[in-house]
């Protein structure tokens, strides 16, 4: 240290009496006004002369950078070579901001404050090499603490060991500098880490090229979107479903080959049976990402598809053309009407024709109501789950309280429903089967006009409308149900075979597997969710159609809530049921008061509600079918 | 009649909005006995009073190593044991109370015991240290444990070493309540508390195992005895792992 006798390092002035008295007066000011120059790199290697600090810091990537650069704060070498002074903890976010700021949140720092150099330990000699595997570095630096019997043992990790690129190393799902605060063993974020876990796997695995290359599926991501476990979770809500690492575990990844595998199908039922308790062996049999195109692998799912898939074009596209038609003639006829001056006989009926006439009674119509509501907590609850993915259908899953709650309404309304059905199914019997007359006439009595049941007068009816649609004839006498109205009911009763049967199925899938096998379980999600949309389609265009937008109708027909209807629109909507009504003397016990203001005000309100909901809802999922 | 029909759709109705609002309605927790506060509003309660007492309510070893600058270092066991002679003579004067984890089992233990000892300003840091630094508010630190390559055993990993190797001495640094409770057998108890000053009866040439309620906090205390010159390990996630494992077993 005698060679810094003399050496004012504080100020790097260097004094001396060949200088003139101007020069001292320069040199003050400099003192006075200009900033404190630190100690350069040789002042610190003084003391500092480990090779270390000599040699390979120079090679470094922060050679350039003095040793003051990061070690601030030492005004006086003299006083920090008498340990008066110590620096400034290092700050490696004053140049490294963005790490920093990642940082803040890791872990190792919330947890366990760690700071940079106790992951970067040789800060001093660290540089910069393009050939260097930085995930096997990675690798080496975290199992230093983290136990690696797990990770070496996976796909991921053997594959990086081998030099693939693409494989994850720990930070590719981990996080480098923003390690999150998922601690395993304390699973307190056990909903946020599923989440944020099954995101990273997505990232690679749903990427066509890198799965291309590593010779694997790019479609696993989208065939687990398509089950329930990825659509609960794609929700954002993340209710206990199974995200990627609940089934093929947090480390040991492997193929299903492969014994050790969580998915190996020895291993199958502890690994279902992390969630699942109380199912048979053959509960097993589901897959978890099912392809409904592959034909080969899944036969049974691929023409559950097809039928499926058909059975919605169909339908639909048959009953859109019958509306068009259907619109199209009754909105020429009114424009005909309008010019010509004419005007229904129902409209400005008088005396006699302003009689009410009861169509459906109380007990019809409390029925109607609740399977209005029923049906509405279905489609409101059930399709955010469909259409997973989109932005309605998290702030709707949002409403109802998260995926758990909207799943509880779903159970609770379809519970209604079932009532509902048994209850019709009942009356049907009953219907068929009258109290004293038993089984005599029930043909008569299933093929007649008070029936449901479609007849062949239905098919001369529907060639009828049809001849009407193209102006070939008067349109067909109807007696008391047509046969849009009884298709109406009929495909509520399928709907609820379909809907239903795959519903109960898929309500406690553990129990069903004593009654079929798991795959059945991917078919009936397929049905529950093409039959829901199918449902919902027809009700929300055909039937709304059908019943209140036609001209004649629209904006509603209030008839459902309030029961009665003019006896002039009986006889011009169906003439037959009114000439039988005469003919069998009834008409006198059908005749009811005018519905109240009240019911009627409550009528117009939940039926246009309704109407409007419905409208709304046809928007949204046509808008996610189309461009979800 | 029209009245019948407004009951029919009156009473669905109701029935669906009564269960709706029946599934959102929570039952509410008693509030804690003391107050909670946010990192910020504890920052300017520093600012605004340089001599309020704030205590860290981890170890010696953990608060020395890295605190909230300006606050003292006192074990919630040692506020648990004599709360009058650790905590300020003045019962009204406002005291805060943090630690480590966002949890605040260990700051709410000390603040539970000092509203006991009739303490009426008594507050907890709401988040804990993790909070403070999210919020970017920076650390202090006095003596820094470097920090080590311990590495962490599975408890089922654990119980088979223990079964093959002769050499490992488990090391169980809960506290001396929670150690008298139930323990894995043979290990010995040097509580966290006062490590720094019970560590020497660890002999040099055994291989350490140590082991803690949830695995948080072990981490420190292994890099202390590496420190020291011990070869160390420890138990991931702690007793709860272990006596997960041994109830799975069961």
């Amino acid at each position: 240290m005698e060679g810094l006798k003399g050496m004012n390092i504080a100020t790097g002035r260097h004094c001396s009496h060949l200088f003139s008295g101007a020069l001292v007066l320069l040199a003050l000011f400099a003192v006075i006004c200009l900033p404190v120059p630190a100690p350069a790199a040789q002042d610190c290697r003084f003391c500092h002369d480990e090779p270390l600090y000599r040699v390979d810091f120079n090679k470094s990537i922060h050679a350039g950078n003095g040793c003051t650069s990061c070690h601030v704060g030492i005004t006086d070498v003299e006083k920090h070579r008498d340990g008066k002074e110590k620096p400034a903890p290092v700050d490696c976010g004053s140049c490294h901001q963005e790490i920093a700021k990642e940082y803040r949140n890791n872990f190792h720092y919330i947890q366990e404050d760690f700071q940079c150099s106790d992951c970067h330990r040789n800060i001093h000699a660290i540089r910069q090499d393009k050939d260097r595997n930085v995930k096997l570095a990675i690798i080496e630096k975290c199992t230093e603490c983290h136990g690696n019997a797990d990770y070496t043992t996976s796909g991921h990790g053997e594959a990086v060991l081998k030099g693939n690129q693409d494989a994850a190393a720990c930070s590719d799902c981990h996080g480098l500098h923003n390690t999150r605060v998922f601690h395993t063993s304390l699973e307190q974020y056990p909903a946020e880490a599923r989440d944020f876990y099954t995101q990273k796997c997505k990232r690679c695995h749903a990427d066509s090229a890198m799965m291309t290359r590593n010779n694997l599926s790019d479609k696993m991501v989208a065939y687990y979107e398509g089950t329930y476990h990825g659509k609960v979770q794609e929700l954002g809500y993340p209710a206990p479903v199974a995200g990627c690492g609940d089934c093929h575990t947090k480390h040991n990844i492997l193929p299903k080959e492969d014994p050790r595998s969580s998915i190996h199908p020895d291993n199958l039922e502890a690994n279902c049976g992390r969630c699942h308790a109380g199912f048979h062996a053959r509960f097993l049999s589901y897959q978890a990402h099912p392809d409904y195109t592959d034909r080969d692998k899944y036969p049974a799912l691929y023409i559950t598809f097809l039928f499926m898939g058909a059975l919605l074009i169909g339908t639909l596209a048959f009953f859109w053309v019958h509306t068009i038609l259907w619109w199209r003639k009754v909105y020429w006829e009114q424009d005909r009407m309008e010019r010509e001056g004419v005007v229904p006989p129902s409209v400005h009926a008088t005396g006699e024709g302003l009689q009410q006439v009861e169509r459906f009674s109380v007990k019809y119509r409390i029925m109607h109501v609740l399977l209005v509501l029923s049906f509405f907590t279905l489609v409101l609850t059930g399709f955010p789950l469909k259409y997973a993915g989109t932005e309605w259908a998290a702030t709707l899953t949002r409403l109802w309280g998260g995926a758990h709650m909207a799943g509880l309404f779903h159970r609770g309304a379809a519970f209604l429903l079932i009532v509902g059905m048994t209850y019709v199914s009942i009356e049907s019997l009953r219907f068929l089967f009258p109290k004293g007359e038993g089984r005599k006439g029930w043909l008569g009595r299933l093929l007649g006009p008070d029936s449901l049941f479609p007849n062949l007068k239905d098919l001369q009816d529907f060639k009828g409308m049809l001849r009407w649609f193209f102006n070939k004839g008067e349109p067909p006498k109807f007696d008391r149900w047509t046969y849009w109205e009884k298709f109406d009911f009929l495909a509520v009763f399928w709907g609820m075979f379909a809907i239903g049967g795959s519903g109960i199925l898929l309500w406690k899938p553990e129990w069903s597997s004593y009654l079929v096998p798991g795959w059945v379980m991917n078919i009936a999600a397929l049905v529950h969710s093409e039959e829901a949309l199918l449902a919902a389609l027809f009700i929300f265009t055909i039937h709304f159609f059908n019943t209140h937008f036609i001209p004649n109708k629209f904006p509603m027909d209030r008839l459902i809530f309030t029961g009665t209807y003019r006896l002039e629109e009986l006889k011009e909507q169906r003439p037959l049921e009114y000439e039988r009504l005469m003919a069998e003397g009834r008409l006198e016990s059908m005749k009811r008061g005018h519905p109240s203001i009240p019911l009627k005000l409550i009528s117009a309100t939940f039926g246009l509600g309704s109407l409007l909901l419905g409208l709304f809802l046809t928007v949204t999922i046509l808008w996610s079918v189309l461009f979800g | 009649m029209s009245r019948k029909n407004l009951i029919g759709l009156i009473v669905p109705a109701a029935l669906i909005l009564i269960t709706a609002l029946a599934a959102c309605s929570k039952p509410q927790e008693a509030p804690p006995p003391w107050k909670v506060v946010d990192a910020s509003t504890l920052r300017a309660m520093m600012a605004s009073d340089k001599e309020l007492p704030v205590f860290n309510t981890m170890s010696e070893l953990e608060c020395l190593d890295h605190r909230i600058p300006g606050t003292k270092c006192l074990s919630c066991e040692e506020v648990e044991n004599s709360p009058n002679t650790v905590l300020p003579p003045d019962k009204d004067r406002v005291i805060v109370f943090y630690c480590e984890s966002a949890g605040c089992y260990r700051s709410c233990r000390a603040a539970d015991a000092a509203v006991k000892a009739g303490y009426r300003q008594v507050h907890v840091l709401e988040g804990g240290m993790p909070a403070w630094k999210q919020a970017g508010y920076s650390m202090e630190t006095i003596e820094r444990v470097p920090r080590g390559s311990i590495q962490s055993l599975r408890a089922q990993a654990l119980k088979q070493m223990l079964a093959e190797r002769k050499d490992l001495l488990l090391v169980d640094v809960r506290s001396e309540k929670s150690y008298k409770e139930g323990h894995i057998e043979g290990a010995l108890n040097i509580p966290l508390y006062r490590f720094s000053s019970g560590y020497a009866v660890i002999p040099l040439d055994r291989t350490v195992v140590l082991v803690d309620d949830r695995g948080f906090r072990t981490f420190l205390a292994g890099s202390y005895l590496e420190m020291k010159g011990y070869r160390v390990m420890r138990l991931f996630g702690g007793m709860e792992a272990w006596q997960e494992m041994q109830a799975k077993k069961q």
